[in-house]
């Protein structure tokens, strides 16, 4: 099963990369709108996740699906930060692209939270489930501090 | 022969009582240790006295703590006799927590909440002191505070304290059930939530009209947690609080990066989930409050 998910992460990004062209045709407020909508799509994913993790609604299988939806869209986070796009609403610090790898780095440990937690949804091993959400949480958080505009 | 039959048994038996009461005493010590090194977590010390930098040895102060009154340095609060609390009796421990008084008999700023703190008991600032006694002293001075000119000497202090300081223990409330309890007892003192999260007069007293209604910490804006469904955390459920002080996420999925993380890894995710259910309990029992300037 992890070896499906890793083919499927693989597969994501190659197309992910493939974008980056497309992409760059978009205007600066395009590129920040579908950014603030991608970081909103993985907080919808997170916020139901967590009704499940905590045990407030059944998981029936839909923990694994949440946790599919979080890796994928998570897979495409390099290319919602093209150069130019910090306008608008626009919460990202240009400490982005001041410091590219540290940059990179935050995103992978997000990347790689998120595959962790699709394997260990699979696996149905529940003592496993609230750690590994607890470290997706982390990894978010980690780069929200450093990369994002506080809130207010 | 019969007699020193006796002996003999009388002798093991004190000598077994006597092995059994150190035996219990070494325990009480030990719980109590470890019981302080829980309200340790439940009360905040350490995002304080711990430098903001990585592998920074803990209590043994340093961060800097920015306020409209200047620069202040928390202090060393491991056991180390010249630059720690090592030299502390336990009712200088008390004074210091409770009345905000140094063993030289000096008085603190109240950037060190001892105005949250006087509520704690005994018995609970008893352990947190065996517990930061049981660490390894570190010998290390923190630089001095960089405060504002016209409260830049400790008769500042005094003169705050006697205009604006009640010393007092938590009393419960015997109409409200001890979940409530506990969770006013946590929030209001041992974990101090008010002294960032309630407006300060100009004169830094907390508007108690006004409690936590969010404030400012420096540059950063602590957010509104009375239960206002508009500016406070009225749409959060008890559910959603405990989430939140256990791994930090908001109830729309997101991971905020302030403070409160650090409030957050050194603090609330070490309590237990009845104590951060209680935390939440109490606060969404409290006014709603409309944040300052709304």
């Amino acid at each position: 099963m992890q070896r499906k998910t890793t083919g499927a992460m693989t597969a994501f990004a190659i197309t992910s990369i493939l974008s980056v062209q497309v992409f760059a045709d978009a205007t600066p407020e395009d590129a920040a709108e579908y950014r603030a909508s991608v970081m909103t799509a993985m907080g919808g994913h997170m916020g139901a996740a967590s009704k499940i993790v905590r045990g407030l609604i059944a998981d029936d299988g839909h923990l694994a699906a949440h946790a599919r939806g979080l890796a994928l869209v998570a897979a495409e986070l390099e290319r919602v930060f093209p150069q130019g796009s910090n306008v608008g609403d626009s919460e990202a610090l240009p400490l982005i692209w001041e410091e590219p790898e540290a940059f990179a780095k935050a995103i992978s440990r997000v990347q790689k939270a998120t595959v962790d937690f699709v394997t260990v949804a699979d696996s149905g091993d529940k003592e496993a489930i609230g750690p590994a959400f607890r470290r997706v949480g982390k990894a978010c958080g980690g780069c929200h501090d450093k990369f994002r505009v506080d809130d207010d | 022969m019969t007699n020193f039959v006796l002996t003999t048994t009388s002798l093991t038996t004190i000598l077994g009582a006597a092995t059994l009461l150190a035996a219990l005493s070494a325990f009480a010590a030990n719980d109590s240790i470890a019981r302080g090194e829980y309200l340790v977590y439940a009360g905040g010390c350490i995002s304080c006295h711990t430098e903001d930098r990585d592998n920074a040895v803990p209590l043994a102060g340093g961060r800097a703590l920015e306020t409209p009154f200047g620069t202040f340095y928390p202090p060393n609060i491991t056991p180390d006799v010249a630059t720690g609390i090592g030299s502390w009796s336990d009712e200088d421990f008390l004074n210091a927590l409770w009345e905000g008084v140094s063993p030289e008999g000096k008085d603190y700023f109240p950037a060190f909440p001892y105005t949250s703190y006087t509520g704690v008991s005994r018995e609970d600032l008893l352990a947190i002191k065996a517990y930061l006694f049981s660490l390894d002293p570190v010998a290390k001075e923190s630089p001095d505070h960089e405060l504002k000119w016209y409260i830049s000497t400790r008769l500042a202090a005094g003169a705050w304290k006697a205009l604006n300081f009640e010393p007092a223990r938590f009393e419960p409330d015997r109409l409200r059930d001890p979940q409530w309890n506990r969770g006013a007892y946590l929030v209001r003192h041992l974990g101090h939530c008010g002294e960032c999260h309630t407006p300060r007069s100009v004169t830094g007293v907390l508007e108690t009209g006004r409690e936590f209604s969010g404030s400012k910490l420096g540059e950063e804006k602590v957010p509104n947690i009375s239960p206002d469904r508009a500016a406070g955390i009225g749409r959060w459920s008890e559910s959603d609080i405990e989430y939140f002080l256990d791994i930090g996420m908001l109830p729309d999925g997101d991971f905020a990066g302030s403070s409160m993380v650090d409030v957050i890894e050194d603090n609330t995710s070490h309590l237990t989930r009845d104590d951060r259910r209680s935390i939440a309990h109490y606060l969404k029992s409290v006014p709603p409050q409309p944040s300052p300037g709304d």
